[in-house]
């Protein structure tokens, strides 16, 4: 196969050779034509004609309330930019800077370190400078070659509300955080990012788009204008988001829980809508724009009562007594049980060789379910337990929301436990753990976790007659509703009676919600959630009804007590503003 | 058969190995000053891109050098059917940036381009047609035959587009040929039609080919009817092109000058040919120094990782490097020609001369680009740019030059 002799003569190689050493000598030629006779001409070229890209940073999208106030702004600060490749005496001329604006220099090098990318990108060296400090540097142009100044828009809160954990808050794009996107080409260093709370969610709504232009610059770096070849993109603004928000009404429950720990929402029940939302502590969000100091964040992170954390969304905690509801739509569904049967509750109930108390020591005497959701009796519930189990009971829980994501447009939500057989196998064993749990689970105790944004659903839910929609912070019309109505209609007529009567009867725990105004019909129920933290948790749910409005409301406090001493009082002061703000508004 | 006993070491192409390692050296030196700060994510960059490619690329010429040289022969054929189905296996996939020259390999996230790898199977097929067939070169019509079979190929490659790998996919069938025998003469006649019809749209140029024409008729003197019909026939279809170009509307035109220069850009070709000359030219005798080109990392430079990167050389390492890269590459291509000529069997020696003009053609083409030589096409120049398929083919040619150039004694 390969006996065919190679038959290539001396004067065929030689000619190969030749044509290589030709082309070569060509192109070599070439090069010297560039780079030695015609160098003076190309050197001039490149230096003279240097094209600076400068981006500009397109501002976010504002973020309004319900009615078109503006909760989050733009403010136009001036940033200042060094080209590294420019910079002839990179410490003289921070020191030039520092003495003409004020800044520390020590901040120049740290920000230039920082934002760094390569000799010939501008990089920023600080930031939320004054139209003044800019007129100073202008006027010494010529000493500081190579540093530029900017406009930057920066995120500005006009608005009265603190709205922390709703808003959240925006960190500026490091090296970091740059490779951590997906999507990285869109950001550059120093560009401003959602982090948290909406800005986050809907960081692709609120991000513009950045403009380019570039510049003709000469040998001092003197803008010369223009260069005509590329055509200048201007910023594209980020789109704005309107939220469901009530401006007055978060207002109102800032007010209202300033000084407490713990969280109130407020819905509107049919749409799903929350019109406030407020977990105590916060923070102001502007404490993250600017130059941020890092005692301040060390303060917020080392901060006992976590204010960065968002406890309507993040935090979980015992319902108590608030899920009664759930409990009584069980034991309705058993065709044996008649709500009007009484039991008589002493204060005590003794199940095994375990004794679980009332929260009334004294005892209810005898009560039916009516009278055990207002009176919150919890010796009814355990009598009662031997009609529905415990996967029953899991069931219904699950029907209004619990143990789920509610989906609502904050990240970081909590899940929650709703407690079932395989539950509490896998985490007790098979046979770790017994009935008493079922007595636990039926007043809101034991295993069960819950968020404060569930317990809005549940209580929408239970305000609508299960004909609503999940707790969501942005207006949108695509949401579902949910069709099922969850439970027969006379049981929701029941429901409504018995939440009423916590608020309206002389015995009701939840009296002391009751804003006493005409026209303002108020519905409720009250929990007083044990945990291993301390004091109990005060919980109070239920919903305003004043001039064809209707409020969902939400409010815990943090190891504050009782449900109806303290949750309730702070309902009413939260439906009398409202009341208040709509013969205002009626006005 | 193989073995390190029949191999004599005195004929083995150190040099060969050498050069190929400075020169990837360079390159990766080069990418890497393109690389500081610029890029997110480890593989992004060119430099470690190029480094982890190297890997496989080195392999591939080991793996090379331990197959049997009548396997490489056997199996040429096959080869030959397996790089048509591999460029056409970019069709099936979806278009990148309008084009079908990658081919993504399903589940790794990488791209290859079939094309490069085709074009070195092609001269080994080739290597193997015109050492088989015991073709009577002197007749016009048995070059006819394997310039048809390469057409295959290439056609598709042109399809993609991909005007610039089709041309160096039919560079080495001119140097095969007149290696194998062809009359040179019959060679001139195939590319003559070409130039008539490139020159007749200036007049000087037209003069100039119109003697050349005349000189090499003169030369070879065929018979009296077909030199009239040579020169006049080819005289007349130069005259006649710019008469055929200007009757197509300005539309089919924009489509034709599209298809000859794809890498047309919207700041157009003109101004990356100028960008490219002012980093040569400011780069002066010994360059602006490593990481310090104005030109390059401000961005003006279009494709300076892969197509423009020995603009980013001469501007950042001067005329010196620029002359050290040429001659060592002149050096790289003269020894493969010299063991071309050197080979005791024909299918080695026409491969060895196929290899070798493949890799002129990619240092021409690409050299004469970011001079301003020549329309800029997107070729990259070999062992110095980035791109991990051409690293690999270039690698996969070193293996065939070891292997083919040293003499066993089967």
């Amino acid at each position: 196969m390969l006996k065919a002799d190679n038959i290539v003569s001396i004067r065929q190689y030689y000619l190969a050779v030749f044509i290589t050493i030709i082309l070569i000598t060509i192109l070599t030629a070439r090069f010297f034509q560039l780079q030695i006779l015609d160098y003076d001409q190309y050197s001039k070229k490149a230096n003279s004609n240097r094209i600076r890209k400068v981006t500009t940073s397109a501002p976010r999208g504002l973020i309004l309330d319900r009615n078109g106030q503006i909760l989050v702004d733009n403010l136009p600060t001036y940033i200042l930019n060094a080209v590294p490749g420019e910079l002839s005496n990179k410490g003289q001329t921070f020191k030039l800077i520092s003495k003409l604006v004020n800044y520390d220099s020590l901040a120049l090098s740290k920000s230039y370190g920082r934002y760094y990318r390569g000799r010939f990108i501008p990089t920023r060296i600080a930031k939320d400078l004054t139209f003044d400090q800019i007129s100073r540097l202008e006027e010494n142009r010529l000493n500081i070659e190579g540093v530029y100044y900017q406009i930057f828009p920066e995120r500005y809160f006009p608005s009265t509300v603190n709205a922390s954990h709703i808003l959240g808050y925006v960190r500026e794009v490091d090296k970091g955080i740059r490779q951590s996107l997906n999507n990285p080409t869109q950001y550059e260093l120093g560009d401003i990012i959602g982090w948290s709370g909406l800005e986050k969610k809907y960081e692709n709504y609120l991000k513009g788009k950045h403009g380019i232009q570039f510049y003709q610059v000469d040998a001092y770096g003197r803008e010369a204008g223009y260069v005509s070849d590329f055509p200048p993109r201007n910023p594209e603004p980020g789109r704005n988001i309107i939220t469901t928000i009530d401006l007055d009404i978060q207002y109102s429950l800032e007010n209202i829980m300033e000084g407490k720990k713990g969280v109130i929402l407020i819905g509107s029940p049919e749409t799903g809508e929350i019109l406030g939302a407020v977990s105590k502590p916060d923070f102001r969000p502007d404490i993250f724009t600017g130059r941020i100091l890092t005692d301040d964040w060390n303060d917020l992170l080392l901060d006992p009562g976590k204010p960065l954390v968002n406890r309507f969304n993040q935090g979980l905690y015992p319902p108590g007594s608030i899920v009664k509801m759930i409990t009584g739509a069980v034991l309705l569904d058993h065709q044996d049980f008649d709500p009007h049967l009484t039991q008589d509750c002493v204060g005590a109930y003794q199940f095994g060789d375990r004794v679980f108390g009332c929260w009334l020591e004294q005892g209810h005497g005898k009560v039916d379910l009516t009278s055990a959701i207002t009176q919150s009796c919890d010796v009814y519930f355990y009598r009662t337990i031997h009609y529905y189990d415990l996967d029953k009971l899991s069931k219904y829980f699950k029907k209004f929301g619990f143990g789920a994501l509610t989906d609502v447009d904050i990240e970081g939500e909590s899940k929650g436990i709703v407690p079932t057989t395989d539950y509490m196998n896998k985490r007790y064993g098979r046979f770790g753990w017994s009935t008493g749990a079922l007595l636990n689970f039926s007043i809101g105790q034991g295993e069960i976790l819950v968020t404060p944004i569930q317990v809005l659903n549940y209580t929408n839910i239970l305000a609508s007659k299960g004909i609503t929609s999940k707790p969501h912070f942005v207006m949108s019309e695509i949401l579902n509703k949910n069709k099922d109505s969850l439970l027969p209609a006379e049981d929701w007529d029941r429901i409504t009676f018995d939440m009423e009567q916590v608020v309206i009867h002389p015995k009701g725990t939840g009296k002391s919600a009751n804003p006493l105004v005409n026209g303002a019909n108020v519905y409720g129920k009250t929990g007083t959630a044990e945990n291993p933290h301390g004091e109990d948790h005060a919980w109070f749910i239920g919903w305003l009804d004043f001039l064809e409005n209707k409020y969902s409301i939400v409010v815990l406090l943090e190891n504050a007590g009782s449900g109806g001493a303290i949750a309730a009082p702070i309902a009413r002061q939260v439906f009398n503003d409202i009341i208040d703000l709509n013969s205002l508004a009626a006005k | 058969m193989i073995g390190y006993r029949s191999l004599e070491y005195k004929e083995f192409p150190l040099s060969i190995i050498v050069i190929a390692t400075i020169l990837s050296l360079i390159g990766l030196v080069v990418l890497n000053s393109i690389s500081q700060g610029e890029y997110t994510g480890f593989i992004n960059s060119p430099f470690n891109k190029q480094f982890v490619f190297l890997i496989p690329a080195v392999c591939i010429s080991l793996i090379i050098l331990f197959i049997p040289r009548y396997s490489i022969h056997k199996y040429s054929y096959p080869l030959y059917v397996i790089g048509i189905v591999m460029v056409l296996l970019p069709f099936s996939g979806s278009a990148h940036a309008g084009t079908y020259r990658w081919f993504n390999v399903p589940g790794s996230g990488f791209a290859v381009q079939p094309s490069e790898f085709s074009k070195v199977f092609t001269v080994l097929f080739l290597a193997r047609y015109l050492s088989d067939h015991t073709l009577k070169m002197k007749q016009f019509t048995s070059i006819i035959i394997p310039i048809g079979l390469v057409m295959v190929p290439t056609m598709i490659v042109m399809n993609q587009p991909d005007l610039g790998t089709a041309i160096v996919m039919m560079t080495p069938v001119l140097p095969m040929l007149y290696w194998s025998g062809a009359k040179p003469f019959y060679l001139f006649l195939i590319i003559a039609p070409i130039f008539s019809m490139l020159t007749a749209f200036q007049t000087l140029s037209f003069t100039i080919w119109a003697i050349i024409l005349g000189g090499v008729i003169l030369i070879s003197r065929p018979t009296l009817l077909m030199s009239i019909l040579l020169f006049f026939g080819n005289i007349f279809l130069g005259l006649l092109s710019p008469y055929a170009w200007n009757s197509l509307t300005p539309y089919q035109q924009n489509r034709i000058t599209t298809f000859l220069n794809p890498e047309k850009d919207p700041l157009g070709a003109a101004y990356q040919i100028i960008q490219s000359k002012t980093a040569i030219g400011s780069g002066g005798l010994f360059g602006k120094g490593w990481g310090e080109g104005t030109q390059t990392h401000l961005k003006f430079l279009p494709v300076q990782e892969s197509d423009f990167i020995l603009s980013v050389i001469g501007e950042e390492m001067g005329f010196f490097m620029i002359a050290v890269v040429l001659i060592l590459v002149a050096y790289f291509i003269i020894q493969i020609i010299k063991r071309s000529f050197l080979s005791k069997d024909r299918f080695s020696s026409l491969a060895l001369i196929g290899i070798a003009s493949i890799l002129l053609a990619h240092v021409f083409v690409n050299t004469a680009m970011t001079v301003g030589l020549i329309p800029v096409k997107g070729l990259p120049f070999p062992f110095i740019s980035a791109g991990g398929s051409f690293l690999m083919t270039s690698y996969l040619m070193v293996g065939l030059v070891l292997k083919l150039s040293v003499n066993y004694t089967d």
